[in-house]
């Protein structure tokens, strides 16, 4: 029984400390400025990332321990069925439901509401705990590109595909394309708003583009005869590459004109302050002052490409081959050091 | 190929590599020996341009690797301590990275690929992402990547640590073949028994200073026995608790 108890301590200090990564919701610039500009408004938006952020916070806590690990240790198999039936509430979800459950009873959470939340929780601490197949296979498929980048981009698209940034972007999207499938017509203003919204999701993956390659990435990157900026280019491809089908139920070219600015700002603190992020979280931006500069750049480019003209395209394209020579060349220099 | 006159990496006030000069010749294969925290890695770092040096001068195949940093990586094949691997990338896609990277032809890239996929018996995990490899498989497929562009010089951090003996010979072998076509391979390494058989020129570092630098031949003693004399004695202490008739 000490085992157990042993190991339940362990694992609960494991996944409090995998809790605190759900913290880069925080830094993350698409909801801070959210909250900053829409408020009480922005309900919509806070559902989808709290949406997204519920599959990540199901899983089952027995999958910190390596199944190599466990199959050593000598538990006999009333401690083991006793982790088994323990671990579930080390997990805070478990404990937000049961509350959820002895609060909601007959008021406002109705009994369908709240079977549908618990089944999804299971659901997905069941598939959790299923062994998958090692080694990402789900990203498998990325499509080659041309040119000696190849390779280079498509292991980036895999990288962005690991954010929660790009599912958030991706619902937003969905919404946009579900919408218009039913046959409504979306005003010009709302077209508008929902491509800065899409595009303004991934933004903060674009202030932090090297921040899953890891250090064993950043050691490989040093050692390829490349230049800072095809580096940069391999990136910025990849983000357009994932975000191009998503701006496509929005307006893909006031989308992919803003896109080009928020990567401008974004090279900046990618390079000058490369920062580690974790997969299947949101990603960290950089400073605050980042994220307004992004958000009003990408804002100015979608509005004047949608309402003005399609020139607005030419100073963000500008913007993002001026940024790609400068921070190429930063990078050239510094080396990632 | 290799020249190092006084060179020397100081971190603060701390001298990591000091006043160190040595030459290694084309062909050759240079053991650079030393116990951890002695200065290697530092040493391997300011060779391949990714740490500039406090003072002194490196030329690698005639060139300054922190004037021409790009040039000479299209020379060198470098097996970083780290691996260097992206955990998005396959094994083979490494390969192929590689080869589109240094300007290999295509066909040229896969064939290259497919004969160290099969050198390195990594054939039956060419899909697997680096993510999922074993350390192994991980140091194979880094060792694929050094030798796919055909580089004039290899620099290899602990090329034989944590691999299976059969792969630890092939890549000897590999390593023997490639000096004999002139390619300079600078290695470090803790397995004495495997540099004894391998190396052509021994240099010792012990505390960012050179102790020892000779070819294997001149060398008075076992190299081990050498190794013990002049750069740091085994202490082996008795723990008491071990055994099976104690608690």
């Amino acid at each position: 029984m000490a085992r157990a108890v042993a190991l339940l301590r362990a694992l609960a200090l494991a996944y409090r400390r995998d809790w605190t990564t759900l913290q880069s919701l925080a830094g993350n610039n698409f909801f801070l400025l959210t909250l900053f500009l829409l408020q009480r408004a922005g309900m919509f938006v806070y559902l989808i990332m709290g949406l997204v952020m519920f599959f990540p916070l199901s899983t089952d806590p027995l999958r910190k321990i390596p199944p190599s690990r466990i199959a050593l240790w000598p538990l006999a198999r009333r401690e083991w069925w006793l982790l088994r039936l323990a671990s579930p509430w080390i997990n805070p979800m478990t404990w937000g439901l049961v509350f959820l459950a002895a609060w909601g009873a007959g008021r406002a959470i109705t009994v369908g509401l709240w079977t549908l939340a618990a089944g999804l929780f299971a659901a997905v601490f069941l598939i959790s705990a299923l062994p998958l197949p090692r080694g990402g296979g789900m990203f498998r498929p990325v499509p080659a590109f041309p040119g000696p980048l190849n390779q280079l981009m498509r292991k980036n698209v895999r990288e962005i595909l690991s954010t929660l940034d790009f599912y958030c972007a991706a619902i937003l999207s969905a919404s946009v394309l579900a919408f218009r499938v039913l046959g409504a017509d979306l005003p010009h203003e709302a077209l508008m708003a929902m491509t800065v919204l899409v595009v303004g999701a991934l933004s903060s993956y674009a202030q932090s583009l090297f921040g899953l390659d890891g250090e064993g990435g950043l050691s490989r990157y040093r050692l390829l005869p490349v230049r800072g900026w095809q580096l940069l280019l391999a990136k910025d491809a990849a983000f357009l590459a994932a975000l191009f089908p998503l701006l496509l139920p929005v307006a893909p070219v006031a989308g992919f004109g803003g896109a080009l600015s928020v990567l401008a700002v974004g090279h900046s603190p990618s390079v000058r302050h490369p920062r580690e992020q974790a997969r299947w979280r949101f990603t960290t931006g950089a400073a605050l002052g980042n994220g307004i500069v992004q958000m009003v750049a990408l804002a100015m480019t979608v509005s004047g490409i949608l309402s003005t003209s399609l020139w607005f395209f030419a100073p963000a394209a500008c913007a993002w081959v001026g940024s790609l020579w400068w921070y190429g060349r930063q990078l050239d220099n510094t080396n990632f050091s | 190929m290799i020249s190092c006159r006084n060179l020397t990496r100081r971190f603060g006030d701390f001298t990591a590599v000091d006043n160190l000069s040595l030459e290694v010749a084309p062909g050759a294969i240079c053991a650079f020996l030393g116990p951890n925290g002695a200065g290697k890695s530092t040493t391997v770092n300011m060779m391949t341009g990714l740490l500039p040096p406090t003072s002194g001068e490196v030329l690698v195949g005639g060139l300054n690797p922190a004037a021409n940093p790009i040039q000479l990586k299209r020379r060198i094949g470098v097996l970083p301590e780290d691996l260097g691997l992206f955990d998005d990338l396959t094994v083979e896609e490494h390969l192929l990275l590689t080869g589109d990277i240094y300007g290999v032809p295509r066909a040229e890239s896969r064939a290259r690929t497919a004969q160290l996929l099969h050198a390195l018996s990594l054939e039956h995990g060419r899909r697997t992402f680096a993510a999922a490899c074993s350390h192994g498989m991980r140091k194979k497929t880094a060792f694929a990547m050094t030798l796919l562009p055909n580089p004039q010089v290899l620099f290899l951090d602990e090329p034989f640590e944590a691999i299976d003996p059969v792969t630890a010979k092939i890549m000897r072998d590999l390593l023997q073949s490639v000096a004999r076509h002139g390619v300079t391979v600078f290695l470090t390494s803790h397995i004495l028994s495997m540099v004894e058989r391998i190396a052509t020129q021994i240099v010792m570092i012990r505390k960012g200073q050179t102790v020892w630098n000779s070819t294997v031949g001149e060398l008075p003693q076992s190299l081990e026995d050498h190794y013990f004399d002049l750069v740091e004695t085994p202490v082996v202490e008795e723990l008491e608790w071990l055994g099976p008739s104690r608690s």
